[in-house]
């Protein structure tokens, strides 16, 4: 019997569930998700709890609604939590061990690992995940597999993913008050590399840019491994402002003449009109048009910010240069008109959307960018429960 | 009721004192506010009151000397401080003309901004037979006091009275109107209404606003909608900025019986009396206990910045020029970041990421 998986993204602007199955093949398939807007959650913190429970219960109601209409009905224990958010930190981690015999053993290498892992964190942070970067071997590093291979200091590096434990104890309570228990809270734009990257982009060298409402989480690969992962306070929710700020319109105008009608680039391209036709708000608010030049350069002006920001802390890792395979949008901010090009012109590099390329289940959806991590969640949880079975075989078997 | 303290009305000067004190009576309600002046005699008994200048003047006032009341408000300013705490918008109204209610107020409102409070003047300016040094010093201290705050009512009172009137029903006239006036703005921003118009949503409304006018008038019976409406439009702080007006706001403050065909009638009449607009926004106010049978009407309409007027009203620029002032005022302020104005700030490099970049990069928009 497959196992039925969830996970639960709990978003500035969306709150979304998705449930997978592994299929026949080996290959996840998400059977079924559902998303509803998102209230009580600013700069993809928690800020009222009643209203992210509401949320949830709301989500898992239009998941129970298209499940009966697809002719099934699965009930949820728990899921697996999307975070995302400037408390999500990372930091380098080493684990270091001394070779005896000059060639490295399997006793070393499991020696290195659990030094790697005999880190304390402080009582306000939760661990999302230790993700493993390469062995160095006296001074040389990126070893994948360094048994046999002669030298006397080995060491493992890696990424040190964590978050404000408050924050997650936040979604846990707001979940627990709608019945859901939260299982591994992992990392959003992680999550999503692992959904829509191709192995020759982690190699080559690209960039997930996960471009949520709240903040912005990004996370480059370079041979295989995750290099560099991290969030910047700059979301779509940003952009949102800035335009009600300039032409002093309200949220619900500024958000659809973003997503239907901005651009990431100032200029205004042949055969577009001139000045945009502001979508109706009240039956009392005056009809009006405003300029779309000054529409693009508000948004222009704040995503040239963010790529800014990220430009200086992947040239400080001295990790610009390297992205070969370019950069991969996920999220709802993946859907900015000329995104792609403004990423040519900043960083330097081609840019694509990325789409859930390892999970089965969304060739038809037509957003499916804005899915990526939740996608990558459900392969975690895939992941998780692979390993456990194994081990309960192996259990069984020795019983 | 207790008052809302994150607004505060502010009285400078004589005039402007008895002005805030006006609308104290009128409002009827507790109401959050402070007078201030260079002239002790000018505190009432209830113990809100700044003396300005205590020991260099003595409390007997600045004679209408401009300097000397500058120079008492700078050593006094902090005073206020006391009455600010916790505030976000602060209406100041006040006279210009000479004396404490010009200089004090351009030290207020400077001070003002430097605390992050948002500022709308109510100002009246002296009558035409004042004197040309009064009109003199009133034309310099206008401009200073419309660049420091972030919107400005001017409010000549010579537009306020008839040519019959002598000179006390013409004085009384023209204090009663502004204080009737104002009070009437404060209840747009403390009552609750159909269509809310709260102190947040009109510091964004006033955000790279410019010059105001400001007009009121109330009616009773069938045709009341069509009479407050027709008033507005004739009323003479309105009527001669016809095809300059960029942004307005409309107040309809009536009892329990206000029918959304009288909004509709109201917004439509003076939409078309004013010509076009790029924001036009109507606020409601159901207040049956004063408004009972009646409706009040709050207008609001700022100026074209002088960009847009010397284009004819078709390009605006933002960031640079007329407007840079009042983009940079709310930059630095909580106005400008909207949305995010109760989040923890996201600071990065010593800047905030919530308020705008075009805002905080002072980049010129082409409207």
């Amino acid at each position: 019997m497959s196992a039925i998986i969830a996970a639960l993204e709990i978003g500035s602007s969306r709150t979304v569930l998705a449930i997978g199955e592994t299929q026949q093949d080996g290959r996840l398939k998400v059977i079924c998700h559902s998303a509803i807007p998102s209230s009580g959650v600013r700069k993809s913190q928690i800020v009222d709890l009643d209203q992210v429970k509401t949320s949830i219960l709301s989500v898992l109601r239009e998941s129970e609604k298209k499940q009966l209409e697809a002719g099934s009905k699965i009930t949820l224990g728990n899921a697996f939590l999307v975070v995302s958010g400037t408390h999500v930190h990372t930091s380098p981690l080493c684990g270091t061990t001394a070779v005896a015999r000059q060639k490295v053993t399997q006793e070393e290498i499991n020696e290195v690992q659990r030094s790697l892992h005999s880190f304390s964190l402080p009582k306000n942070r939760e661990l999302l995940d230790v993700v493993e970067r390469g062995y160095e071997l006296d001074g040389m590093d990126e070893i994948s597999d360094p048994k046999g291979m002669s030298g006397s200091v080995l060491k493992l590096h890696a990424i040190l993913l964590d978050a404000d434990a408050n924050r997650i104890q936040d979604a846990r309570t707001a979940a627990d008050g709608a019945k859901l228990e939260i299982r591994d809270p992992l990392f959003a734009a992680t999550c999503a590399a692992d959904a829509v990257l191709e192995e020759y982009e982690r190699q080559n060298g690209a960039l997930v840019l996960d471009c949520g409402g709240g903040t912005t989480g990004y996370a480059v690969y370079i041979n295989g491994r995750l290099a560099a992962a991290g969030t910047i306070g700059i979301g779509g929710d940003h952009v949102t402002n800035d335009i009600t700020h300039a032409f002093q319109t309200t949220w619900a105008q500024a958000e659809a003449i973003k997503v239907t009608q901005a651009s990431a680039m100032p200029t205004v391209l042949p055969g577009e009109s001139a000045r945009v036709q502001m979508p109706g708000d009240s039956p009392l608010m005056e009809s009006r048009t405003v300029s779309r030049r000054a529409l693009n350069t508000v948004v222009n002006a704040r995503l040239r910010e963010l790529l800014t920001i990220l430009r200086d802390k992947l040239e400080e890792l001295e990790l610009m240069h390297r992205l070969h395979a370019g950069t991969v949008l996920v999220g709802g901010g993946a859907r900015m008109r000329e995104f792609p090009a403004l990423i040519a012109q900043m960083l330097g590099t081609t840019a694509r959307t990325g789409r859930p390329i390892h999970v089965d289940g969304l060739d038809d959806t037509p957003d499916s960018e804005r899915l990526a991590a939740i996608s990558g969640a459900l392969l975690y949880a895939q992941r998780t429960y692979e390993e456990k079975s194994f081990f309960d075989i192996i259990r069984r078997v020795f019983k | 009721m207790s008052a809302d303290q994150s607004l505060l009305l502010i009285g400078i000067g004589g005039a402007g004192s008895a002005m805030a004190r006006g609308v104290k009576r009128a409002f009827g309600e507790e109401l959050n506010f402070v007078t201030v002046d260079t002239d002790a005699s000018t505190g009432g008994d209830d113990g809100r009151f700044v003396l300005l200048g205590g020991e260099r003047l003595s409390g007997r006032g600045a004679g209408g000397d401009i300097a000397m009341a500058k120079v008492a408000a700078e050593d006094s300013i902090g005073a206020l401080d006391e009455y600010l705490e916790g505030v976000r918008m602060a209406v100041v109204v006040t006279a210009l003309g000479g004396g404490t209610g010009s200089a004090a107020t351009l030290v207020a409102l400077k001070h003002l901004a430097s605390l992050g409070i948002t500022s709308i003047v109510f100002a009246s300016t002296p009558f035409p037979f004042e004197g040309e040094e009064r009109q003199r010093n009133t034309t310099s201290m206008q401009a200073m006091v419309e660049e420091a705050a972030n919107a400005s009512f001017i409010i000549p009172l010579g537009s306020l009275i008839a040519g019959e009137d002598n000179m006390e029903r013409a004085l009384a006239r023209a204090v009663d109107t502004i204080a009737s006036g104002v009070t009437l703005f404060w209840r747009m921003l403390e009552k609750p209404g159909y269509i809310r118009f709260d102190a947040e949503r009109l510091r964004r409304f006033i955000s790279g606003a410019s010059r105001g006018r400001f007009a009121t008038a109330a009616a009773a019976g069938e045709r009341r909608a069509t009479a407050v409406a027709e008033a507005i439009k004739s009323s003479p702080l309105v009527s001669r900025l016809k095809g300059q007006v960029r942004s307005a706001v409309v107040g309809i403050l009536a009892g329990d019986d206000l029918r959304l065909s009288e909004v509709g009638e109201i917004a439509d009449s003076i939409r078309s009396g004013i010509g076009s607009v790029t924001s036009f926004e109507v606020a409601t106010v159901n207040d049956e206990a004063t408004f009972s049978g009646r409706i009040a009407v709050v207008a609001m309409l700022f100026e074209s910045s002088t960009d847009e007027a010397a284009a004819g009203g078709k390009t605006a620029r933002r960031g640079k020029g007329a407007v840079r002032g009042k983009s940079r005022i709310l930059g630095v302020g909580p106005a400008g970041r909207g949305r995010f104005t109760n989040s923890e700030p996201t600071i990065y490099k010593g800047e905030d990421l919530d308020i705008p970049t075009f805002v905080r990069q002072n980049i010129t928009l082409e409207f």
